[in-house]
């Protein structure tokens, strides 16, 4: 009964969710035309459709991210994974947890929905912009409304997260209701192992639920960061230095907490060796390179401290790209690449 | 430069450029790293769950190693800085790097960090409460009561991160310091970057 239900919720998804995004898509293609003309000419009349456009971008992407909630709730309220006896006390003998039944408290960042979580936190750190900061609004501005476009773009063509909702729970989902319904011991075991060790310590992970969306924050944070770096070797102009900074503060702060409650979690999830991992190494290169930018900025006014701040933004920024890059393209613990 | 016409200024601006050329290198040297395993994954797809992968892991422990190290050395001359007169910095720092240099060849190196990282543990400690209490015994580079409050967790959560992990790595207090750290951390950062607005919600009436 359930698992209909949940079937239900996950086409109303698609059905809902399709449309959100393709508006979404169109409304950022204007943006991007837009910002590129801003950047070339101040009209400020394109400024106020620009503005509007990015409001209702928004609005679309905090929409969408609200149905993924919805169906987050009813994956949690109608599939409860009841484990067997024989399971529970196997369970209960290797790991001492006291096992009766599992719900999936999934977090709104996993799978394809991540892309659209990181667009939507520039999107607030665009409008946030635009509110507080009307003097950069034909530089800044339109970048980080260009990059926006870009996130949203890669979301809609290839991790669209309304297209097919959540392919490795449903898998999961689907695995145990057949497990259930065909009334092997042996197959209800194996799945109910399977599912147990993903609901805890993966999805329902006190972890998962902090550290990802801590580093999608300051990714969008310090994508802001970049923008201004970019302005702060075309112009030297303090306010470009103070977005920087300012957003640079937030990006480090979730950075480096967000990379630190990691660090247990990989001790208790991962056996073996996992030191020097491909993504590990790029994180510490990543987190290294913000520390050095903000340790040159505190001499900005030095000679050759402005600009080689601003260059270190943008490289630390290229590293962030590089580093979350790694995830699809070098194999690893961290890794989702095959080789 | 004399002694006594030390600049702390001038100290501090050598001591950040210093300390952000080595963060840059290690950062250079991830990059090798990754480099390195997208090379030898291409050839083993399972490599990671060999033999080798603990050789790799030696390799660039041996290549970041004297990075951490200087840096550990500009934390070390970053901390005392503090506390000690302006006119004995100098002089205080040499010993400091003197009876490290004498533990490390009389009987390790690692005992030689370990008595760096202790003696900077036990110093930042000492300026830790010496700020909270408004001690008018430390030298700041920078003005605000709540900056030094927060810089001073951060260099405490620094060298107490870095003695968790070369001196705690198989010890059960490991995760615990390492929570601990995390604290020291998150409380710094948050009292550095924003030290009015936490000013503001510590004191209402002010």
């Amino acid at each position: 009964m359930g698992y209909q239900e949940y079937l239900a919720a996950r086409e109303f998804v698609t059905t809902i969710g399709q449309p959100i995004i393709t508006y979404t898509l169109i409304v950022s293609a204007v943006l991007f035309l837009l910002s590129v003309y801003c950047l070339v000419k101040r009209d400020e009349q394109v400024i106020e459709y620009s503005t509007t456009l990015l409001k209702v971008n928004t609005t679309l992407l905090a929409l969408g991210f609200l149905v993924f909630a919805w169906f987050h709730f009813k994956i949690y309220s109608t599939i409860e994974v009841v484990y067997p006896d024989y399971v529970a006390a196997y369970v209960f003998q290797t790991s001492g947890i006291q096992l009766t039944s599992s719900r999936f408290a999934i977090p709104l960042w996993i799978e394809a929905e991540k892309m659209y979580f990181w667009a939507l936190c520039l999107s607030f750190f665009a409008w946030q912009i635009a509110w507080k900061y009307r003097d950069v609004a034909t530089t800044v501005l339109p970048v980080v409304n260009i990059m926006l476009s870009f996130l949203i773009g890669i979301s809609y063509f290839y991790a669209n997260p309304f297209a097919d909702p959540l392919p490795v729970v449903h898998s999961e989902i689907t695995g145990w209701t057949q497990a259930i319904t065909s009334q092997d011991p042996q197959f209800i075991g194996q799945m109910s192992m399977q599912v147990f060790g993903r609901v805890t310590y993966y999805y329902n992970s006190m972890y998962m639920w902090t550290h990802p969306p801590m580093l999608f924050i300051a990714y969008a944070s310090l994508a802001v960061t970049f923008a201004a770096c970019l302005f702060m070797l075309l112009r030297k102009e303090v306010i470009y230095d103070r977005i920087a900074y300012s957003h640079a503060k937030i990006g480090y702060l979730f950075l480096t907490l967000g990379m630190l409650i990691g660090y247990p979690w990989a001790v208790i999830a991962w056996e073996g060796d996992w030191w020097w991992d491909p993504k590990i190494n790029g994180s510490i290169m990543m987190w290294v390179l913000y520390s050095a930018y903000l340790h040159t900025r505190i001499y900005l006014n030095r000679k050759y401290m402005w600009e080689a701040t601003a260059i270190l933004g943008i490289v630390c920024f290229a590293s962030l790209v590089f580093t979350y890059l790694l995830t699809y393209v070098v194999p690893g613990i961290h890794s989702v690449a095959q080789t | 430069m004399g002694i006594q016409s030390l600049n702390l200024k001038n100290y501090d601006y050598y001591l950040i450029l210093a300390t952000s050329a080595v963060l840059f290198a290690i950062g250079l040297v991830c990059v090798l790293g990754v480099w390195y395993s997208y090379g030898v994954f291409t050839m083993n797809p399972d490599w990671q769950g060999t033999v080798q992968y603990p050789t790799y892991i030696n390799l660039m422990n041996m290549h970041v190693y004297p990075f951490v190290l200087v840096l550990l050395l500009a934390l070390g001359l970053c901390i005392p800085k503090r506390i000690v007169p302006r006119t004995s910095l100098i002089k205080v720092t040499a010993c400091i790097l003197v009876f490290t240099l004498v533990i490390s060849i009389a009987y390790s190196i690692e005992a030689g960090i370990a008595f760096i990282l202790l003696m900077s543990i036990a110093v930042q400690a000492v300026v830790l409460v010496l700020t909270l209490i408004k001690s008018g015994a430390l030298t700041f580079d920078r003005e605000g009561h709540m900056i030094q409050v927060g810089s001073s967790l951060l260099h405490l959560g620094t060298v107490l991160f870095i003695f968790d992990f070369a001196s705690m790595w198989e010890s059960t207090y490991h995760i615990p310091v390492f929570w601990v750290v995390t604290l020291l951390l998150t409380m710094g950062l948050l009292i550095s970057f924003y030290p009015s607005t936490i000013s503001r919600v510590l004191n209402p009436t002010k």
